[in-house]
């Protein structure tokens, strides 16, 4: 493809006026790119015309390493795919070896598991909130967001001994208990979550500002959201209704009682950037709905299940998928009958999402495709593995 | 492709006035929220050096191994996923007397070194799950910044190290 546009002036080829398209680089230390993702951009004048995405920045190695660890050792390395939202990580990966090694988990493990999955996905729809808050111009729900995640990450330093990458949700089980004072504690946080949102609402969601930067921008329509494999709030936002945790139930949800909330167009059209955003504000209150739910019906019981000192899966494979904050996760995991596994693939969510940056990028300005990288909300971790 | 405008949204005179006024009431009730945290909303920012987080129970820092009580069973070692702990021991000579843990299971052989690599460490706490004496703990210790890599590596057999035992081990 040519970087050259012709724009005719006049009659004769000679006074043909050449334009260049402008390539420039977003990234990868940009900060609206969520990350070291570097985006290449052909720009005429201030529109896209092309966005490409380049990965690789924070590649790690995560699933080669995976092969040379043991079963329990692959945790820690799963806690390092989405940062932000690292007790889902982990309990994707738990639930496939468990299946593997047909191990029955505790109820209460699966109490534990379902609430510190609800409240990872409310502190990762935070950041998420906040980030995109600041993308657009606007610090101090930033600051707002993060006050209330602090609540939820001193939650989980209690819990598991660290903030960010806790190695809490094990095969089996959950590694500590969770005591009484700590689950008052987070029905207390509910309580004070529902308000917050409320108030997140009034100071973004609905000023009108935010409305006009985010509504019409980036609409990803249903049959693009299907041909990309879109999850998530991305897939949601577009007015689908599917959520793994509804339409695959695992775990506790088939017994729970909660909506999916889909895009409704309230500003703007159906799968713009502030349906996709307020999706994820929906889903806030949902998950709040949903511990409450477990909080009520919480067994007492012992937290880890019968485990063999060393795991070794039989031979054969299995993929599970999970709903995280950020979409659809899989693990295919292959077991050869050895101690280590013989290969795990992480299909992330991220990258999915990320691959439709060049279609969503086309032709809008460059102000705006910062809005749509926000809405997004891709974690590079994840993306590049 | 993807359109940013859509054709519905045409502005009408009372449309332009109407946004404006949108504009100006939506960023006023904005404003007020973030008015009422000038006073009735408490401090949250903990100023680090001179004030102190309490770190919960639980918190994993620094890897701190009381050399007394060790084994040397390796156990550590082997479930260590990014391979940062590095134990050797020797068997004790013939006849000697057999020390013993302070949950008395016998030491058989003589650690001669037990270093960690913090740098390398990934804070997982696999390795103190697994260890059958409790002698490898996380401390609360979290201010250990070096200038070099090399300075990361901690022997735990360095009597510079036991001093600071009085200041990292958890009670």
């Amino acid at each position: 493809m040519s970087n050259t546009k012709t724009i005719e002036i006049g009659g004769t080829p000679s006074e043909k006026l050449k334009t260049d398209l402008l390539t420039i680089n977003m990234g990868p230390q940009h900060p609206a790119t969520h990350g070291v993702l570097r985006i290449e951009i052909k720009t005429d004048s201030e529109i896209v015309s092309e966005a490409i995405p380049h990965l690789g920045y924070l590649h790690r190695c995560m699933e080669k390493h995976c092969e040379k660890v043991d079963y329990r050792g692959v945790i820690p390395f799963t806690d390092r795919l989405d940062y932000l939202a690292s007790m889902s990580m982990e309990w994707g990966y738990s639930m496939a070896v468990e299946k593997m090694l047909n191990i029955e988990v505790p109820k209460r493990a699966e109490y534990i598991r379902c609430i510190i999955a609800e409240l990872q996905r409310i502190a990762s729809h935070l950041i998420a909130f906040g980030t995109y808050a600041i993308d657009l111009g606007a610090f101090s729900p930033f600051l707002y967001a993060f006050e209330m995640r602090e609540k939820v990450l001193r939650f989980f330093e209690e819990l598991s001994g660290a903030r960010l990458l806790y190695n809490y949700i094990w095969i089996g089980g959950v590694w500590n208990d969770i005591d009484d004072k700590q689950l008052k504690r987070i029905g207390k946080f509910c309580d004070e979550m529902e308000e917050e949102v409320k108030k997140y609402n009034e100071l973004v969601s609905f000023n009108k500002i935010f409305v006009e930067r985010t509504a019409n921008v980036g609409v990803l329509s249903i049959e693009d959201a299907y041909q990309y494999g879109a999850s998530g709030p991305v897939l949601r936002g577009s007015g689908v209704k599917w959520d793994l945790r509804a339409n695959r139930p695992y775990s506790l949800y088939s017994e729970l009682d909660f909506d999916v909330h889909v895009g409704e167009g309230e500003r703007g059209v159906v799968g713009d950037c502030w349906n996709r955003y307020f999706v994820r504000m929906k889903e806030v209150v949902e998950s709040v709905k949903i511990i409450r739910q477990l909080l009520d019906g919480i067994e007492d019981g012992p937290v880890m299940g019968k485990v063999p000192k060393v795991i070794k899966p039989p031979k054969g494979e299995i993929y599970i998928r999970t709903e995280c904050p950020r979409g659809e996760l899989g693990y295919h995991l292959i077991s050869d009958g050895k101690k280590t596994p013989y290969r795990l693939k992480v299909k992330s969510p991220c990258f999915t999402h990320t691959s439709m940056l060049p279609l969503l990028g086309e032709g809008q300005l460059i102000a705006d495709f910062v809005a749509t990288i926000g809405s997004i909300d891709i974690v590079l971790g994840e993306v590049d593995r | 492709m993807a359109t940013t405008i859509s054709e519905s949204n045409k502005l009408t005179f009372t449309g332009y006035f109407r946004n404006i006024y949108e504009a100006f009431y939506t960023c006023g009730k904005g404003m007020w929220i973030t008015f009422k945290y000038v006073w009735a909303h408490k401090p949250v920012t903990i100023e680090y050096p001179e004030v102190k987080e309490v770190l919960p129970e639980k918190a994993r820092m620094r890897l701190f191994n009381d050399a007394e009580n060790c084994i040397s069973c390796t156990q550590c070692a082997l479930s260590c996923p990014v391979d940062c702990i590095y134990i050797a021991s020797k068997p004790r000579p013939k006849g000697e007397e057999v020390p013993k843990t302070t949950n008395g299971s016998p030491i058989r052989q003589i650690l001669t070194q037990y270093t960690i690599d913090t740098a390398l460490c990934c804070y997982c706490g696999l390795c103190t799950t697994v260890c059958p004496t409790e002698c490898l703990t996380h401390s609360h210790d979290y201010e250990y910044s070096q200038y070099s890599l090399s300075g990361m590596k901690v022997d735990y057999l360095n009597d510079d190290v036991r001093a600071w035992r009085e200041r990292i081990v958890k009670e």
